[in-house]
């Protein structure tokens, strides 16, 4: 009952589809990544509850496994929008403007990179190149790639998105 | 053994030692910051570069290289001197540089070796970090800044002690030491990270701008607390504990400490110190001189005679129980006992009876090299704390395969592999009995020399294992798996502490471990061994000086007893507190009511103490000389660090001048009084202080081998049929009653609680820190909840060092206390 305990604030998550991933694995040595994998598929992120439950379950502390999901790029602490808009910030999309799109986005959704907009629809990533610079400048929406963007093109993009489910 | 040649030295050592312990054997000096004896090699700093000639090109990590025959080091040389001059420049590019004020200066090893390198200016600019402090918990500051990322920390804490606090966290540029989800510090705070960080950025909170370390004077002498038997340095200024200093030279604990040892030892500075003895005179306690009180002791005692009852903590010096021994000599009363009276029988009635001895048959060093372990209750590490590091490391270095028999969980069952034989409350016995029987049934036990096997057979008809397992609530496999493991193991322990928490079926639960220790042949094996710990720093002293009550006279819950049927004339008791911490507050009380002259010795004016007609000032264990015996029957010598306040006296000063005033012959000092008593107690016979080093005199040996291997048929328990029950421990913060008074274990843990697991606090509603009420038979008491995830459903728990919990109104001694709850 220290002072520091009452920092915890702990999320109420169903953990059945966590305990699913680690009944799954639990028997199999070095397992931590794939267990942390198979939560972030199913919760779209690594809630913390889900981190406590794993270090109970593999016997792992739960510093580590913060030092795991911290150290790997992959992992996810927060939610993610259900659409993840990837910016292409290359030589070739900020020559042409990679700047004005990212502005666009922020300026229609309020999000900056690694924020996700409340209704937890949108996910905003500038990323260092997606490889398609003969389209720059270039977006990913999920795995869809949208490439020789103008302002206007991107609107057309965020309307879209807004309008489907 | 491996012969190499160091700085043109010639120097053989083992085929396991690195370059850097070679040198430092051979009295060689290579710098180091993340090298630490006690763990692993790491090699992260980079200042122990050396040059082998074998291999030359590059520079060798020293504290990470092993040795090999003929190799050839050099280690200093102009490109070494450079580029550990490197390594430290590169270091100071983010390490801030704020030495005046941080508790470190004048004993940091990144300020030593950027004097010794000459570091005055550095080639290499960066921005310093600007992390935020970590300042929230009270007794251990962590400031980031300073952090050399040598990983130290990170690796006592799981290395050592097992708990896993700190990792690494982020990359590259940003990587730091931090917590999961980067929080403030939530720990067992035994401030191991504190002792080994070689720079200041894990300090101690409570040593925060009290002195520079260069003023402290350092004394070695045990903790005070519990029977680990812990060698403490106390750094003193002004008469006063400033800190306890990191020491791995002397004792059995390398270095190692617990928060109760570490942060713990405060109270002997507290201005609530009793500081004069105290008479009742009409009906108030008041200021009397030590003329007077000891005089109205003397003169109650001896009218009292042969009904006086006298009752000891264990807690006092071998030296000092040997007085009061012959004290209750002098006033011609058996009625002698300590601690509970119920709460040891494990040792001095169970073992006595099946194995001849009434000690641990091992040594705690041992149990590292086990290859099996079986924790009896898993409270054992909270009550001996440095003795669940040991155990730590025989698993996560050895491989050991750990076993642990307990109504809740704990550290030690979530170490890796654990098995984890988590039973309904009070059934521990029935546990053990199974696996007795397993054994038996299956011809696995080791019966040569043993007596009363077939009658054990017999009576163990019952606790079939899947008798047992359905009772109890734990699976088949686990107790059969367990005792195999136990029965083939080639070096394996068995662990169990008492005290005044666990008084129910003590004597019971200490036959059953002794019969499992005799049928799996652990007992009096070297390398194996049996260890019945007691709960205080000289619980096995007390045993040993048969601090028990003398034929046909009273113990001391037959003490009480009598004394509240108003049959004792007066009772004297010496550093405890009975109302708070033993079993059955109504019958202390009563006891207490009944008895027409209490006198009560001790270092506050305890609940107990309050009610006393004389109250005594005592002196603390950091102000004597004497010795204490730890549960491995180790003897270890203390030594005073400061002067006792006002006119408190030790408890040997006290006794003596009692047996004075009763014309018995004295000990005119601590060491005639030890020469005095190892002449009479067994065990000692042999032992010198001269003789007790600074690793303490084992007496017995290391193995102690049984004077018989009888087995005796013992009664397991029965569940209790209620739906929520509670169990009563110790918990790890806190030691007895007098760790209350200590600032560290009370900034952490400051008042009562009782303990939720998470599914009844889920279903009852009821969240962390709400007030609870519990209803039994005896009365009701309150705390607010602590939610946790240790418990199973319908068990709770609540630890006994707070008088204001009233626990023991409630708690007579049973295994568990059937409970209602409200809001």
């Amino acid at each position: 009952m220290t002072e520091t305990a009452q920092q915890e604030t702990v999320e109420e998550i169903d953990l059945t589809a966590a305990n699913r991933v680690i009944d799954k694995y639990i028997d199999m040595h070095g397992s931590l990544m794939p267990v942390l994998q198979g939560i972030q598929e199913a919760y779209g992120y690594i809630p913390e509850e889900t981190v406590h439950l794993t270090a109970e379950r593999l016997n792992v502390y739960a510093s580590q496994i913060y030092g795991v999901l911290t150290f790997y790029a992959q992992f996810h602490l927060q939610p993610r929008g259900k659409y993840i808009v990837r910016v292409c910030m290359g030589t070739a999309c900020h020559v042409k403007g990679a700047g004005r799109i990212a502005e666009t986005l922020k300026d229609r959704l309020g999000i900056e990179h690694a924020e996700t907009t409340e209704d937890v629809k949108f996910t905003a990533e500038y990323v260092a190149c997606i490889g398609a610079c003969g389209m720059a400048p270039v977006i990913m929406v999920n795995d869809a790639t949208y490439g020789s963007l103008t302002v206007q093109k991107m609107d057309d993009v965020i309307k879209k998105y807004q309008a489907m489910d | 053994m491996v012969n190499l040649t160091i700085d043109g030295k010639e120097v053989k050592v083992s085929k396991t030692a690195t370059i850097y312990e070679a040198a430092k054997e051979a009295g060689i000096y290579i710098p180091v910051l993340c090298y630490a004896k006690k763990l692993l090699p790491y090699g992260a700093c980079r200042v122990c570069l050396v040059e082998v000639e074998q291999m030359k090109g590059r520079l060798i990590p020293s504290c990470t290289t092993p040795v090999t025959a003929g190799m050839v080091v050099t280690t200093m040389s102009d490109e070494i001197r450079k580029v550990r001059k490197t390594v430290l420049e590169f270091l100071l590019v983010n390490h801030v540089v704020d030495c005046p004020v941080c508790d470190k200066a004048g004993e940091c090893d990144l300020q030593d070796l950027s004097y010794e390198y000459e570091v005055v200016t550095n080639r290499f600019a960066g921005e310093k970090f600007d992390l935020p402090k970590d300042e929230i918990n009270p007794l251990i500051e962590r400031n980031m800044n300073r952090c050399v990322l040598c990983g130290k920390c990170v690796r006592v804490c799981d290395e050592v002690v097992g708990y896993g606090s700190y990792s690494f966290i982020n990359r590259g540029f940003e990587t730091k030491i931090a917590t999961a989800f980067d929080r403030g510090l939530n720990c067992e705070f035994c401030g191991q990270c504190v002792s080994l960080c070689p720079v200041g950025a894990i300090l101690p909170r409570p040593f925060k701008f009290k002195a520079r370390p260069w003023q402290l004077k350092e004394v070695n002498s045990v903790c005070g607390y519990c029977g680990n038997g812990c060698t403490v340095t106390f750094g003193t200024k002004d008469n006063e504990v400033q800190t306890i200093r990191f020491n791995d030279k002397t004792g059995v604990n390398d270095g190692n400490l617990c928060i109760r040892g570490r942060f713990g030892a405060t109270y002997v500075n507290s201005d609530q110190r009793l500081t004069s003895p105290l008479i009742r005179k009409d009906g108030e306690l008041v200021e009397a001189s030590w003329e007077e009180a000891l005089e109205k002791v003397t003169e109650g005692l001896r009218s009292a005679g042969s009904s006086a009852g006298i009752i000891s903590g264990a807690r006092l010096t071998n030296e000092e129980l040997f007085l009061l021994k012959n004290l209750a000599k002098a006033v011609g009363t058996g009625n002698l006992d300590h601690s509970g009276g119920e709460c040891y029988k494990g040792v001095t009635e169970g073992l006595h009876e099946t194995l001849g001895l009434q000690a641990s048959t091992a040594t705690f060093p041992q149990v590292e090299k086990a290859n099996a372990i079986l924790a009896i209750r898993n409270d054992f590490y909270e009550t001996h704390p440095v003795f669940g590091m040991v155990v730590n490391q025989a698993v996560k270095r050895n491989n050991a395969h750990l076993t642990v028999i307990g109504d809740k969980q704990g550290k030690l069952t979530r170490m890796p592999h654990a098995r984890n034989l988590q039973h309904k409350p009070g059934l521990e016995v029935n546990i053990l009995n199974a696996m007795c029987r397993f054994l038996l049934d299956e011809k696995l036990a080791k019966t040569d020399g043993l007596q009363g096997v077939e009658e054990l057979q017999e009576a163990l008809a019952d606790y079939a294992v899947d008798a047992v397992t359905a009772a109890a609530g734990v699976s088949a496999d686990a107790i059969k798996q367990s005792a195999k493991e136990l029965v083939s193991a080639e070096n394996a322990a068995i662990l169990l502490a008492y005290g005044l928490p666990y008084t129910a079926y003590s004597r019971e639960l200490g036959l059953a471990a002794a019969n499992l220790a005799l049928l799996t042949g652990i007992a009096g094996r070297s390398g194996s061994g049996l260890y019945l710990c007691g709960e205080k720093s000289n619980s096995q002293g007390a045993i040993d000086q048969q601090i028990l009550p003398a034929a046909g006279a009273l113990g001391v819950s037959g003490m009480l007893k009598s004394a509240s049927e108003g049959k004792l004339k007066a009772l004297y008791v010496t550093g405890e507190d009975m109302l708070v911490s033993y079993p059955d507050k109504g019958l202390v009380e009563k006891a207490l009511d009944k008895t027409p002259f209490v006198v009560v010795q001790d270092l506050f004016l305890s609940e107990t103490a309050s009610k006393a007609d004389v109250v005594l000032p005592a002196a603390s264990f950091a102000e004597k000389s004497g010795t204490f015996t730890n549960a491995e029957r180790r003897i270890q010598r203390l030594h005073p660090g400061i002067k006792s306040p006002g006119q408190a006296k030790t408890d040997f000063a006290i006794f003596q001048a009692l047996l004075t005033g009763f014309g018995a012959a004295v000990p005119a000092t601590e060491a005639a009084a030890f020469m005095a008593l190892a002449a009479t107690t067994p065990g000692y016979e042999m032992v010198g202080l001269e003789m007790i080093g600074d690793q303490g005199y084992v007496w017995g040996g290391e193995t102690l081998v049984p004077e018989i291997r009888n087995l005796v048929a013992v009664t397991g328990g029965k569940a209790l049929e209620a739906k929520y029950q509670l169990v009563v421990g110790s918990a790890l913060y806190h030691s007895g009653t007098t760790s209350v008074h200590a600032k560290g274990p009370m900034s952490v843990v400051s008042e009562p609680y009782i303990e939720f697991g998470r599914e009844d606090a889920a279903e009852l509603k009821i969240v962390d820190g709400q007030q609870v009420k519990l209803k039994a038979a005896g009365g009701e008491i309150s705390a607010k909840a602590k939610v946790d995830r240790r418990l199973p459903k319908g068990v709770l728990f609540a630890p006994y060092h707070f008088g204001s919990l009233k626990l023991n109104r409630i708690y007579n001694g049973q295994a568990s206390i059937a409970v209602e709850i409200s809001k």
